[in-house]
């Protein structure tokens, strides 16, 4: 009876207050909770940890610093470190996208049967541990590994590839190339075939057609496709730490550093939250510039 | 020779034959319309015109030149896509130029074509919008423009009204016929509506199941289908099976006024009746009596299903301002033997 007589009134009177259905709450409920424990919780700790003081005979100590912030921001070897993450971070996504866009092209040109086959054969890597694929390409690149095998038997000599920044890029790209790939297939399934036709017609070259009608509907999903690889990329841990080797730092095995042999945890967390800063900064400002462009051509 | 001939054209996707020896010859400046049931072939033989689809067999030309072979980028054919495929990142503007562009005219030139052409679709004050920002029947004039701006030999328009719903359906069939007259362009349309087909076209192509099977003028097409199918997807058409017996069409034993046909007596036919060709009598003051068993008020005209000895028969009579008989009354038919057509059941005796 007071449910209905409520629901009269707030019709009459406009939204309800407050007191409202508790459904969305409860639903909401779970996800914020998990959010708030596994992720907010720990995030607030690092940021607090990263104001400590950090004595290295009687370790941290209950008072407040930015001594590590102002350490990481005038020592050359962490700003070349992550001057570098960001290098490669760009260079692994730059060349996901050149292969990856390609890639997906093709993949959605192709008749069912080889479609599914591929897409498979592209997702399928996503199911083998980073570690271990990190392991193959320490194989294949070493200095008596399969790469430098083949090179001698042509009669070009060996290269140094292993713990390089070169090794680095091609495993990042090689795991990232899926988080490329899927995106902008999805924006290909939704472009109406006819569009490229439409262009053939008109008197577009095949190339043409693909520049000038194809791309530009698809570059909403290279733009959301890059953002995953250099998010994931810039943060890479398994394959910079095995294929880097000890000297080649990259963000996240600077951190491990810090934390795990210098055991240093305040200054290992600064550096983190630099790097988280960093990273959200470039994605937020990325994702604007792919919001307006959306905005602007596609509704 | 005709300006657009296909010569025995045929496409053979696997065991399926889409398109089966279509042979076409199309005057300068002529709008003929493929009519068709959904897979009977018309799409695709549009497609190779366009040179989307590549001909299993056969040879097109236009204005003397052998086609067959040329890439589509290379014919300069306008046209028009049934989901119109614009461009939805450009602009209506930017849509219509880009013929012009691929053909590296000059930017003033292009700009004047371009302005020229949506004053002619009525669209001058959409240059600047997206496509998405238009309704359905401003992005089909966008598409027409894009396609003719280019001034190709011939327009091609692949089911291009059936996005539209049926009132603007009808204004752009007029619409389409100005602009086309306007331009003077050859055009070819590929539809499944009769109506459209109708109304639009010099001469309509039926097509069923791969195969041409009758090209007329609309009127010709209505008052002499070929076949059975045409006679059935082409408007209404009463169908009554019976025998031809001395000179005249007998069914169920009751004679009915019909043309005059040369046939020997005892050979089984068809007998087709236009509903609208038939005059609703008082009972007993035609030529066939009957019950209204269904009676439907369409505004413009009235449509029965008029029970009589030899079946079921629709009648339409127009709007005359005056109540008819309703369901149940007691009425008499009456038509123009001519009216009443005749053809020999082939491969049937009575």
């Amino acid at each position: 009876m007071s449910a209905t007589s409520q629901s009269a009134t707030s019709h009459s009177l406009g939204p309800p207050a407050a007191r409202a259905n508790p459904t969305p709450w409860l639903l909401v409920g779970p996800g914020s909770l998990f959010f708030l424990g596994l992720v907010v919780l720990p995030l607030v700790l690092t940021v607090i940890l990263s104001f400590h003081v950090y004595d290295h005979t009687t370790g941290i100590k209950n008072e407040f610093t930015l001594a590590h912030y102002i350490a990481v921001f005038s020592d050359d070897y962490y700003l070349g470190t992550f001057w570098r993450t960001l290098r490669l971070a760009f260079l692994t996504t730059l060349i996901c996208a050149v292969i990856g866009a390609p890639e997906a092209y093709i993949l959605s040109r192709m008749r069912d049967p080889w479609r599914s086959v591929f897409l498979l054969v592209i997702i399928g890597p996503l199911l083998v541990s980073v570690v271990v694929r990190a392991f193959g390409w320490s194989m294949l690149l070493g200095s008596t590994g399969l790469v430098n095998q083949t090179l001698q038997a042509l009669g070009l000599g060996t290269v140094k590839l292993l713990y390089t920044e070169t090794a680095i890029v091609i495993a990042l790209v090689h795991v990232m190339l899926p988080f490329m790939v899927i995106p902008v297939w999805t924006a290909l399934q939704k472009l109406d075939p006819m569009v490229e036709a439409a262009a053939l017609t008109l008197g577009a070259s095949h190339f043409t057609a693909l520049r000038r009608v194809v791309m530009p509907q698809v570059s909403l999903g290279m733009l959301s496709g890059s953002l995953i690889v250099f998010g994931l990329s810039a943060s890479a841990f398994a394959i910079p730490g095995l294929l880097g080797g000890r000297r080649l730092k990259m963000a996240a095995t600077l951190v491990y550093d810090e934390y795990m042999h210098e055991l240093n945890w305040p200054l290992g967390a600064a550096i983190a939250i630099i790097v988280l800063a960093a990273n959200l900064a470039i994605m937020l400002a990325y994702n604007r510039m792919v919001e307006a462009r959306a905005r602007r051509t596609l509704g | 020779m005709g300006f657009l001939t296909l010569q025995s054209l045929s496409k053979v996707y696997g065991e399926l034959a889409a398109v089966r020896d279509v042979d076409l010859s199309v005057a300068k400046g002529e709008f003929v319309s493929l009519l068709g049931p959904s897979g009977c072939g018309k799409t695709t033989t549009l497609q190779m015109i366009a040179g989307l689809v590549e001909p299993t067999s056969g040879r097109i030309t236009l204005d003397g030149r052998d086609i067959t072979h040329e890439k589509p980028n290379r014919r300069g054919l306008g046209i028009v896509f049934q989901s119109y495929a614009l461009f939805p990142h450009m602009t209506v503007a930017e849509n219509v130029a880009f013929g012009l562009e691929m053909r590296k005219i000059a930017k003033a030139e292009r700009d004047r074509r371009v302005a020229q052409m949506l004053g002619l679709v009525h669209l001058g004050a959409f240059a600047e919008r997206y496509p998405r920002q238009l309704s359905g029947g401003q992005r089909q004039r966008v598409a027409i423009a894009r396609a003719l701006v280019i001034e190709p030999p011939v327009l091609l328009l692949d089911e291009p009204l059936s996005n539209l719903d049926a009132k603007l359906r009808e204004e752009m069939q007029f619409e389409l016929r100005r602009i086309q007259r306007s331009v003077g362009t050859t055009t070819i349309m590929v539809t499944h509506d009769q109506a459209e087909a109708l109304s639009i076209s010099d001469r309509v192509v039926v097509m069923e199941q791969g195969r041409m099977t009758q090209v007329d003028a609309p009127y010709k097409l209505y008052e002499r289908p070929a076949t059975a199918f045409i006679s059935s997807f082409v408007g209404k058409m009463n169908r009554i099976e019976g025998v031809w017996q001395g000179g005249r069409a007998e069914v169920a034993g009751i004679a009915l006024p019909s043309e005059p046909a040369s046939l020997s007596d005892g050979q089984a036919v068809a007998l087709s009746l236009r509903p609208e060709k038939i005059l609703l009598a008082q009972a007993g003051q035609g030529v066939l009596d009957g019950v209204i068993l269904a009676r439907f008020f369409l505004g413009s005209y009235w449509l029965f299903t008029v029970e009589t000895p030899v079946g079921a028969i629709s009648v339409s009579v127009p709007n005359q301002g005056e109540e008819p008989p309703g369901e149940g009354g007691r009425v008499s038919l009456a038509w123009t033997p001519a009216s009443l057509k005749v053809d020999a059941l082939v491969g049937a005796a009575a």
